[in-house]
């Protein structure tokens, strides 16, 4: 029961509400089960087929099945009619083996399109938008729920939304709603636009000033805003705190040298640059930024095997990488003084693909598949991992009898991170996976 | 002593008076009476554009302008961005910017050709008072660091 419900209920009135330090009346009232989570959004959309049902090229004439997501499925890697280049798994046990694991989740409403799927995923609400709208999405993001409605209210740089391409992505770190807003955004980053030629070339000769620097140059600036009545407005996107701010700019100049000096980790194996694919580069991305700041909120997403549009082959290897770069992400994670054992990482595809194909064949000759609203591409999954003693290990839901939606994930995360009893009512449709946890 | 000023550049302005707006001789732009008639906010790509024309004395080239879009687009924080520009722009080695040696020898034509430079306008007695003290009561203060001043103020900001 809401707290709200409660006190209406119990008819309890008070002369004048108590108001915390914080300026809030009540605090986040449910205990964290851990301090961090981590959300993949391993996206670009993924059949049930190839994926969970581990049926390979069963569905391409191929006669072969194999699991080709080994570090979070458990099940064999095919043997035969390789198509992909196969990396060793990274981890001893499969994410589906180290928490709940929701074998059928349903995207049961709204267009399943890319920018659909994310909204849906990052806001707990579905969306009829059937296009890749650069706009911040109507209802409230998971980071200004977050934000908002943790106690004391967290700044931005413990939040972070982190993606692998442009396009739509960069507006969903924050919606339109009222009463939310940039106010609670996350930081955003493209990790593939600043570790790059252009980021190099742009921002190489920049600086690490140190703090007596950046005193002497605001001094400057505070002086000169006297003399001036107005006030330029705020840019559009979150603000960070000035002492962040300069911290994450630190961090964008030191990864930039981590770069050239050949120190940076990426999610590939033996760290090799020439592996790289855009998923793993914003893997890596989000790694850099999990090391650095330890934020409470990770969203991170993959896109690269939506070359099933045309390339039914390249899919497969995309996915058998990003599989990769996820496994390396948690090792990571688990590896991290911080981290470990105090994070849960939630993975679920944005969407899924049709159950017929298009009309394109690749090299191979096997047919492509785009993602049109049918039931096959309602279909996903969804793995919670995390401490043995806060997530269990299970398996739900079955073919034709999803064991949750798509909306779920939002207040999920907000049940994790102890607030989700402060989202005012009517703004999350979705439940609780509580089956998940202890 | 002829010998000791003979290596410096001394920067010849020309000054008319057309209508009572001052034009001077720098990219023939017209000169403010004073700041208050600046009401309108640069867009942040009017910003970026003409902070390269202040400091490099030259348009930006487009494929620079399109590189700093895109790791803007990339960044969720817009002010970081563009304070990582200005900073990769002030210490990059090209930016025209006049030693501390320079500034140091005649701070108050420094203060007005930076005000000239940046703000398009002359600076009052009081400012170039202000400006002159902090610069002398600080050795560390550089120009690179007060250009960055100039360039993140709000006064910047508009026209």
């Amino acid at each position: 029961m809401k707290r709200r419900n409660f006190l209406k209920k119990a008819g309890i009135t008070a002369a004048a509400p108590f108001i915390l330090p914080s300026g809030r009346l009540f605090a986040a009232t449910g205990a964290r089960v851990v301090n961090h989570v981590v959300f993949v959004l391993f996206a670009g959309g993924i059949r049930q087929q190839e994926s969970v049902d581990q049926q390979y090229l069963m569905n391409q004439g191929g006669n072969t099945a194999g699991n080709i997501m080994l570090n979070m499925l458990e099940g064999d890697a095919p043997n035969n009619n390789i198509i992909f280049e196969q990396w060793a798994p990274i981890l001893n046990q499969p994410l589906a083996n180290q928490g709940a694991f929701f074998k059928e989740v349903l995207y049961k409403n709204g267009p399943t399109g890319h920018y659909n799927g994310h909204t849906v995923a990052m806001t707990g609400n579905y969306t009829e938008t059937g296009l890749n709208l650069n706009i911040n999405p109507e209802f409230p993001t998971i980071f200004e729920y977050y934000r908002k409605h943790s106690d004391p209210a967290r700044s931005a740089i413990n939040s972070w939304w982190i993606s692998e391409g442009l396009g739509p992505y960069p507006s969903l770190n924050y919606s339109q709603h009222a009463g939310y807003g940039s106010l609670y955004g996350a930081n955003y980053l493209r990790p593939a636009s600043l570790i790059s030629q252009a980021g190099l070339n742009q921002l190489g000769a920049a600086v690490n000033y140190q703090p007596d620097d950046v005193d002497r140059i605001l001094k400057i600036k505070n002086m000169l805003d006297r003399n001036f009545s107005n006030q330029a407005n705020a840019l559009p996107g979150i603000q960070n705190t000035l002492n962040e701010r300069e911290m994450i700019k630190t961090y964008y100049l030191e990864t930039l040298q981590q770069v050239l000096n050949g120190s940076f980790e990426w999610a590939t194996p033996n760290n090799s640059l020439t592996e790289l694919t855009g998923d793993l580069l914003a893997l890596s991305g989000a790694w850099s930024i999990l090391d650095r700041f330890t934020p409470e909120l990770t969203v991170v997403n993959t896109t690269n095997l939506d070359i099933c549009h045309s390339n039914f082959t390249g899919y497969i290897d995309s996915m058998h990488k990003a599989d990769f770069g996820v496994g390396w992400l948690w090792n990571k994670i688990q590896s991290h003084p911080v981290l470990a054992n105090d994070t849960i990482m939630i993975c679920m595809p944005e969407h899924g693909r049709n159950l017929v194909t298009n009309n394109v064949n690749d090299n191979n000759g096997f047919g492509a598949y785009d993602h049109t609203s049918d039931d096959n591409s309602r279909r996903l999954f969804a793995m919670i991992a995390g401490p043995e003693d806060k997530v269990v290990r299970d398996e739900f839901g079955t073919f034709g009898n999803a064991a949750a939606e798509s909306i779920d994930i939002v207040p999920t995360i907000a049940h994790i991170l102890g607030f989700e009893e402060d989202i005012p009512n009517g703004l999350l449709p979705g439940r609780v996976l509580n089956e998940a946890f202890y | 002593m002829m010998f000791l000023f003979s290596n410096c550049k001394k920067e010849i302005i020309t000054q008319n008076e057309i209508n009572n707006d001052y034009t001077y001789n720098i990219d023939n732009e017209v000169i403010y009476q004073s700041n208050v008639e600046k009401t309108r906010q640069k867009t942040p790509e009017l910003y970026i554009s003409i902070l390269y024309s202040n400091l490099f004395q030259t348009t930006i080239p487009a494929n620079d302008l399109s590189e700093l879009a895109r790791i803007r687009a990339a960044t969720g924080d817009k002010q970081l961005a563009d304070e990582l520009f200005l900073n990769a722009f002030v210490n990059g080695g090209n930016a025209i910017i006049p030693s501390n040696n320079t500034m140091r020898d005649d701070v108050e034509t420094f203060i007005a050709d930076t005000y000239l430079r940046f703000f398009l306008r002359i600076p009052t007695a009081y400012e170039v008072f202000e400006l002159k003290k902090e610069i002398e009561a600080d050795a560390q203060l550089t120009p690179e660091l007060i250009y960055q001043g100039f360039a993140l103020s709000n006064e910047y900001k508009f026209y």
